[in-house]
Formats: C-alpha cells, structure tokens, sequence
C-alpha cells in the first residue's frame, strides 16, 4: 500500500512541476492577451495566489509597445517615460530588495532591475543571494550597472554602491545598491549582540537598558540600510534564504520566477501589484 | 468551543494525506492566522464572532496537523502591534484569550490523553495580570506533555523576541556566566522564546497579505513560505494540503541551502574560537608549534560549551520560575 502512495505522490508532484511549467509558458505566450482570458486560464488551472500574476495588474501595463521607456528614440524621452511609469503606481517603494534564490546570477539581467527601478524613482536598491556571490562579484555588477545607464542615457545622480562594512557612515540620500550576503542578517545581529554585551561587561550599561530602539539603532551603525518596503523574489525557491531577518519584519514579498531574461513589464506588474497592497500596522 | 477536535478524516482526505505522507512533510508549522475581521465583514456578523470563528478554525487545523503527522504548530495569535487597536477590541480579544485558557484547564484530561503541551511566547507581562496567570497554569499543567506542541504567540512581535534574547544573554555576561565572545547565532537562537523548539520548516500566512509582520524572522530564515489567499476563518483541509505540497517542492533546496549555512557557522565558530585563543596566548612571546596550537583550540572549545551549558541551565532555571511563580499565585486567588 505504502508502494501505491508513493507512486502517486510521484505522479502527483509530476503533474504540479508541468502545471507551473505550461503556467510559465502561458505566461510569456498571453502578454498581449486580454484580461479576461488570462483571468479565466488561470481559475482552470487552480493556481494559488504565488503562481499567478494579477489580471487587474496585467491590464494597467497593457499598452502600445511604443510607450514603453525602452522603446523611446531619445534619452528625454526614455527619462520622461520611466518617470512615468514611477508616478503611475500607486504607491513606490523607497526601498526594494532584489533577492535571487538558488539561481546562478546573471549580472545583465540583475543590472537591468536596478537601472529600472532607479531610473523610476526607487532611492535605495539591494541585491542579494544566499551564497554571497553577489557580493564576492561586486565590482562586475557595478560595471554592468554603470555601462547600462550610460547606454540608457539614465545616468542621474552617481549611484553609490555600499558593500560591506567598507561605507559606514554614508548618508544615502543618493541613489544607493546595497550589495548583501547572509552576513549581513543574522551575523549583524550577533555582532550588535555582542558589542552591548561587552558594554554590560565594562558597566556602561545594564541588561535592563537594552530595548528594541537600542538594537535598531547600532544595527543601523553598522550598514545603514532602511526596511526594505517590497522585496521581489526571483527564484523558484520560497524561502528568504537568511535575507536581513531584523529588517525584513513589515515587507512586502513578490515572487518572480527568474531573474533571467526578466522584462520591464514583470518588473512594472509587481510593481502596481505592490501598490494594491495595505498595510494595517496591527491596527 | 474546544480546543482539540476529536474525529477522523473524511475518505477522500485519508486517501490525500496518505500520498502527502509518502514524501517530506513538515514536522512543525507556523500560522498567521489572518483574515478575522475580514471574514466578520463578509458574513455580516461582529468582529468578536470573526475572532470565535477563528479560534474554532485553530481547533480544526490543529486535528488536521495530527493527522498528517505535524508534530508542532505555532501560530500568531495576538501581536504586540494589536495593542493598537480600539480598546473595545483590545478587551474583547483579552476576554476571548481568558475564556479559552479557563476552557483549556478544563479540558486537561483531554490534553493528558493527546499528549499536547501548550506554550505561550511572548512579552506576558504586557498582559493583565489575571490572564499572565492562567497562561502560565496551562503552560506548567501541559509542560511534560511530549506528543504534540502547540506554542501560541501572545503579546508577540519577533523584534521584541530577539531583544528579550540579547537581554539575557547580557544577564548571563553581567553574572559572569558566559562572556561576549560567546554570543554567537546558535546562543541567540537558545535564548529566544522559542528555544524548546526547532526551526518551522513551513510558515503559512492567509488572507492574501504578503509579509511576515514580525513573525518569527530570526526562526523561518530558511522555512518554506507560502502565502495563501483563502481568509483564515474559512480555511480548509485542501489548503493546507496544498501549502504541504509547496513544502515538498521546495524541500530539497531549502534543506541544501540549510546544510550550506550550516556548516558556514561551524566554520565561523572554528574561526572565532580560534582568535579567542591567539588572543589569550598574545602575550606567551614563543609561538606554539600547530599541536599546541590545536589543543588549545579545543580545551578552548570545551570550556567555551561548558560555560554556555551552565547559563543555559540557569536561564531554563530563571524561565521555569517565572511560570511557576505565576501559576502558583493562580491557584491561591
């Protein structure tokens, strides 16, 4: 019997990896579709919520081709159009974290994200992924970064790129890309955990004292990194794999499948997707 | 209503959670149980009967859990951000969590039988006296209990969590019981709340919402997430079925990336201990040829463990009296 069960467990696990896969390919296949036979692929699939992009969303960023930023003739108008796109959502994230999980990282297509996102208007950029690859490469992804808005003509203001430790007391009141690994969660923690605990040592301080303002404060000193507001996960695997635990406490969490070949248009549905969102803060 | 709802599976069900048991399944899960108030809008009833309905959900969930062999489940129940609400609602939520601990020490024979031990995480003393109180009976009474575990999050934010864990952490470096170069992750992660438990490996939240709303952060860094869209008052066996099946997707690369970090700790350990040692022989002038070298490292090492056991013990000390303290002082009023 445990035999039969285990098969089925198989065929049933079969059968879910070829759902996503057709959803995937529907996905690309139905861009230009209409709302409403997206919307109703999607019930027959019964897809949960991760799986499924919002029709609602889909439908604002469905436009002529010609109005997209990427598609613009001019460096104005490329500006002009990104600028758009930012005050057309509904709210924008000051803060977005890009969070890769379990994929080899492709720096063009991560460099893409940021260069949207800034030339949008969102201030502070991080990038992570669990094995800090990331972070090993950095200076390859600022290359990239650089080259792409010099070809995009979004230079801006210069980007400033914060790795770790190194800028400690940058104000980021620039456009700034966070470059993080896990050393920057839980081990900032413990470094912040340890460093009061000498304090309570030397008798500068009581244990009593310690208060959950007091941790922010010297986790803060440490990398001056704001609560990321949206985080979009690029992966297939549905974890935070470690990403800034402390920060990471009222963000919102959008999944995108990859970060390979990502389009402008994924990036804008999550985007007005993260604007529907409503934050209650207990209340 | 009761918080343990005796009854088998319906057919179908049986046969469900038959094929789910043949692959990985999560040995604890964690729920934010969202989506109460929502629910009482949408049925035109008050929000007292949307948090009612939401318990007796918990009562069916938790029956589920069992069957499908989840041994732990830990949920969401009352944030410290919730304090915010009108008092009115505040009151209610306090007299609901009054009526279902007294309803929980009347059903200790049942809990006996189930062998389910009920924990309660969070900041207690945030809460009125009286119900500090009977959390801590029920706590105490279900205590040896080892079959099921049920942790309800009360007066919680994971924030609060972690602070509370630095804190006595500095207590044990203040009674001169461990000293700051001992902190490390896996210290931190035995003085949360949740230390008598093990990391979930699925953390559930419904209503649609998309964030973690200072929920175990530290605790589900590598859990599988799965957000749901079904209002909790509403939710069914199928969903958790389906949220199990997430799970088994993603389980082998969230255990590979577990396995990853781990032995990254071990190696920082290594690496931490091993400057704790150069540090204390700085001064010695000759340097120690590498066999000194490494049998200093490990004495350094045992001693370092035997000083965190013991404040360990003392800690575990100081937590079983706070409950002890309190649930006596329940019985004398």
């Amino acid at each position: 019997m445990a035999l039969v069960y285990g098969l089925l467990w198989r065929l049933l696990l079969f059968l879910v990896h070829i759902n996503r896969a057709f959803v995937s390919w529907l996905r690309v296949r139905t861009r230009c579709f209409k709302g409403r036979l997206w919307e109703r692929a999607m019930a027959s699939l019964l897809l949960p919520v991760a799986f499924t992009e919002f029709p609602e969303e889909q439908k604002k960023i469905q436009r002529s081709p010609d109005l997209m930023p990427l598609a613009a003739d001019n460096v104005a108008e490329r500006q002009a159009l990104f600028l758009r796109d930012g005050k057309s959502l509904e709210k924008l994230p000051m803060h977005i974290g890009l969070l890769l999980v379990d994929e080899e990282p492709n720096y063009t297509d991560i460099a893409n994200l940021i260069v949207w996102c800034m030339a949008m208007g969102i201030s502070c950029v991080s990038v992570y992924d669990d094995n800090g690859i990331l972070q090993k490469n950095n200076s390859l992804l600022m290359k990239e970064v650089i080259q792409l808005q010099r070809h995009l003509g979004v230079e801006g203001s210069k980007v400033e790129f914060l790795n770790n430790g190194s800028d400690r007391h940058v104000v980021s009141c620039r456009p700034t890309v966070n470059v993080l690994s896990p050393e920057d969660g839980k081990q900032s923690i413990v470094q912040a955990a340890q460093q009061l605990c000498r304090s309570v040592e030397n008798k500068e301080r009581s244990p009593k004292d310690i208060s959950v303002s007091m941790l922010d404060c010297l986790l803060r000193e440490y990398k001056n990194i704001p609560d990321p507001d949206l985080v979009l996960k690029l992966g297939p695997v549905e974890s935070t794999l470690g990403f800034l635990p402390w920060h990471i406490r009222l963000t919102e969490f959008i999944s995108l499948s990859s970060h390979r070949n990502i389009s402008y248009e994924d990036l804008l549905g999550a985007l007005h997707r993260y604007g529907a969102c409503q934050q209650r803060l207990g209340k | 209503m009761s918080w343990i709802k005796e009854g088998e599976l319906n057919f179908l069900e049986r046969i469900a959670a038959n094929i789910l048991k043949a692959g990985p399944m999560p040995k604890h899960v964690a729920f934010i149980m969202d989506g109460n108030r929502r629910f009482a809008r949408k049925k035109n009833v008050d929000r007292q009967e949307g948090h009612m309905q939401g318990f007796n959900k918990l009562a069916e969930t938790l029956r589920w859990c069992k069957h499908l062999d989840i041994q732990e489940v830990t949920v969401y129940a009352f944030s410290i951000e919730n304090f915010k609400r009108t008092k009115d609602e505040v009151d209610g939520l306090m007299e609901l969590a009054r009526q279902k601990f007294l309803r929980l020490l009347d059903e200790m024979d049942n809990l006996k039988k189930h062998e389910v031990c009920v924990r309660v995480l969070g900041d207690l003393n945030m809460l009125p006296l009286d119900l500090q109180q009977l959390i801590a009976k029920a706590v105490v009474s279900t205590k040896h209990h080892n079959k099921c575990f049920l942790n309800v999050c009360f007066a919680y934010t994971s924030r609060y969590e972690i602070t509370n864990a630095v804190r006595e952490m500095a207590w044990g470096v203040e009674k001169g019981l461990i000293k700051p170069s001992d902190v490390s992750e896996l210290l931190l992660s035995e003085c949360l709340y949740s230390y008598n438990s093990p990391n979930p490996d699925l953390l559930i939240r419904t209503s649609g919402e998309v964030r973690l709303s200072d929920f175990l952060l530290w605790q589900t860094s590598h859990s599988c997430i799965v957000f749901q869209s079904v209002l909790w008052p509403e939710y069914t066996f199928w969903n958790l079925c389906e949220a199990v099946i997430q799970y088994q997707l993603n389980h082998k690369s969230i255990q590979k990336a577990r396995d990853v970090y781990q032995e990254q700790q071990s190696l920082q350990q290594l690496e931490a201990d091993r400057a704790c040692v150069a540090e204390q022989h700085q001064g010695n002038g000759k340097p120690a040829d590498s066999k000194r070298r490494q049998e200093a490292l490990e004495q350094y090492s045992a001693c370092r463990e035997e000083r965190v056991h013991d404040f360990l013990q003392a800690l575990k000390h100081k937590r079983d009296l706070f409950f002890s303290d309190l649930s006596s002082q329940a019985v004398s009023t």
